[in-house]
């Protein structure tokens, strides 16, 4: 029987990338296609799904699929399988925010970029999880790379987990890993913002994991300078039942990111109702469509306000609710994994 | 209701009214620029960076063990220093001769850049 290998740099229990891992494992399972998932680095939380990398034995045949999205010196090996190949790119975070903040974390970038092209070059296939991300891998040298939307699967939002702590006022949350790209200093600054001239009982809850221990404190440093610090709450890494039960009880999803290779927040965000506020970055707008309040300035103040008319205007929060079905009818699982089989079955020859 | 189309300049002109009434004050306009913002690193930062010094105070955990397995980590890297240092020192070493012939390259990229078009020096010889 054919197997469908899959390999990333690292697998962790929250990330995007593990994540799709998971999903796809599934899907090529209920086709009958056999085959393991492994990673460079193992994080302790995700050893139930995730081998490692140097237990991989591909037979003659078998697909590897290559999750791009950071590099580590493990994958080279991959390239010189004589297997066929589906490289998958979800996209690596420019060095340029990382070099202040971890420099191990922004070498691993560096390099990854530098090495995306051996990586579209020896691919029989190269897909890009956005068309953000496919230019990118056409530029890398792969002309005839084509965007396969991540598998969104609602049913993982069924099971609702524990509830943020409650409180009066309006929520507001941000989803993403505490990285410098990812720019939480201004969504706090747009909270405190909002909070001061507008609502000031809102709360805002930030999820999930930090880059480093160290950038974390910078983060909370932030927010308790910001002058909202009491109602600013970091919640580190959510598992995906107790992050269904936040994205229920927020008014709306906020993000200030500056990179974005896909942004799985806004599709569950609509899964929710939950009315978005975010700048319109990399990837950002192909996802998010017309059903997001696009901060397109630079002014938090104005952000502030983009807060507030997303939760106090019922109206405009309808609008966006019923343009959030509309975006994900876009990106069903169904139709997204046909096309992921259908990517498969090319790879394979 | 306002529309989706018309929040951004809805907004923009609630925060000019707010201003003028002397809202806002602790959100100035163009607040986006933080310590945060990304960029290149300068000559002056790659100067620092090159000098490698790790303090054992930087090492952390972030699990919930996380206290026992610092004060661990902690100590394995203070009974380690005489060989991270050696290790700090080479680095440290390639990192200062490598910054210093790029300076020399710089200075003379910038010399030819400024000498006369007949008298910049032909690579090809």
């Amino acid at each position: 029987m054919t197997a469908v290998h899959q390999v990333l740099s690292s697998a962790g229990p929250y990330d995007a990338v593990s994540v799709q891992g998971v999903l796809w494992r599934r899907l090529l399972r209920e086709r009958g296609l056999g085959g393991g998932d492994y990673a460079a680095s193992v994080d302790p939380r995700a050893r139930t799904g995730f081998r490692l990398l140097k237990e991989l034995r591909a037979e003659p045949g078998d697909l590897v699929v290559i999750r791009y999205s950071a590099y580590s010196s493990k994958l080279l090996p991959v390239l010189a399988l004589p297997n066929p190949k589906l490289l998958v790119y979800h996209n690596v975070t420019p060095p340029r925010y990382l070099w202040n903040h971890h420099a191990g974390v922004a070498v691993a970038c560096a390099v990854g970029r530098m090495q995306l092209p051996r990586f579209a070059r020896a691919a029989d296939l190269a897909v890009g999880d956005s068309d953000f991300n496919t230019a990118e891998l056409r530029e890398a040298g792969a002309p005839h790379a084509r965007t396969l939307p991540i598998l969104f699967d609602d049913a993982r939002l069924a099971e609702r987990g524990a509830p943020p702590a409650s409180g009066a006022g309006p929520l507001v949350l941000v989803v993403s890993r505490l990285a410098p790209n990812k720019r939480h200093d201004l969504a706090i600054a747009a909270f405190a913002a909002w909070r001061a001239e507008r609502a000031p009982d809102a709360r805002l809850l930030v999820v999930g994991e930090p880059l480093s221990p160290s950038y974390r404190l910078q983060l909370e440093q932030i927010a308790a300078d910001s002058g909202a610090g009491a109602a600013i709450a970091f919640a580190g890494g959510l598992s995906q039942p107790d992050l269904n039960a936040a994205y229920g009880a927020a008014d709306v999803l906020l993000s200030m990111s500056e990179h974005e290779g896909f942004s799985v927040p806004l599709l569950e965000a609509f899964h929710f109702g939950v009315p978005v506020v975010a700048r319109p970055s990399g990837a950002m707008p192909e996802v998010g469509g017309d059903a997001v309040l696009w901060d397109t300035g630079g002014d938090v103040a104005v952000t502030a306000e983009l807060l507030e008319l997303a939760v106090r205007d019922p109206g405009l929060r309808e609008e966006l609710a019923r343009r959030g079905r509309a975006r994900l009818e876009q990106f069903s699982y169904e139709r997204t994994a046909a096309a992921t089989l259908h990517a498969v079955e090319e790879a394979l020859g | 209701m306002t529309s989706p189309e018309d929040a951004f300049s809805r907004a923009e002109e609630e925060v000019a009214r707010r201003r003028s009434a002397g809202g806002y004050a602790g959100a100035p306009g163009g607040a986006l620029d933080s310590s945060l913002a990304a960029g290149e690193p300068s000559r002056e930062q790659l100067a620092e960076w090159a000098v490698i010094e790790i303090d054992a105070d930087e090492v952390l955990y972030s699990s919930r063990a996380g206290a026992p397995l610092t004060f661990f980590k902690r100590l394995l890297a203070r009974l380690l220093r005489q060989y991270l240092v050696e290790l700090e020192a080479r680095q440290t070493r390639f990192n200062i001769a490598l910054l210093t012939r790029l300076d020399r390259l710089e200075e003379r990229m910038g010399a030819d850049e400024e000498a006369p078009p007949d008298r910049v020096r032909d690579p090809g010889g």
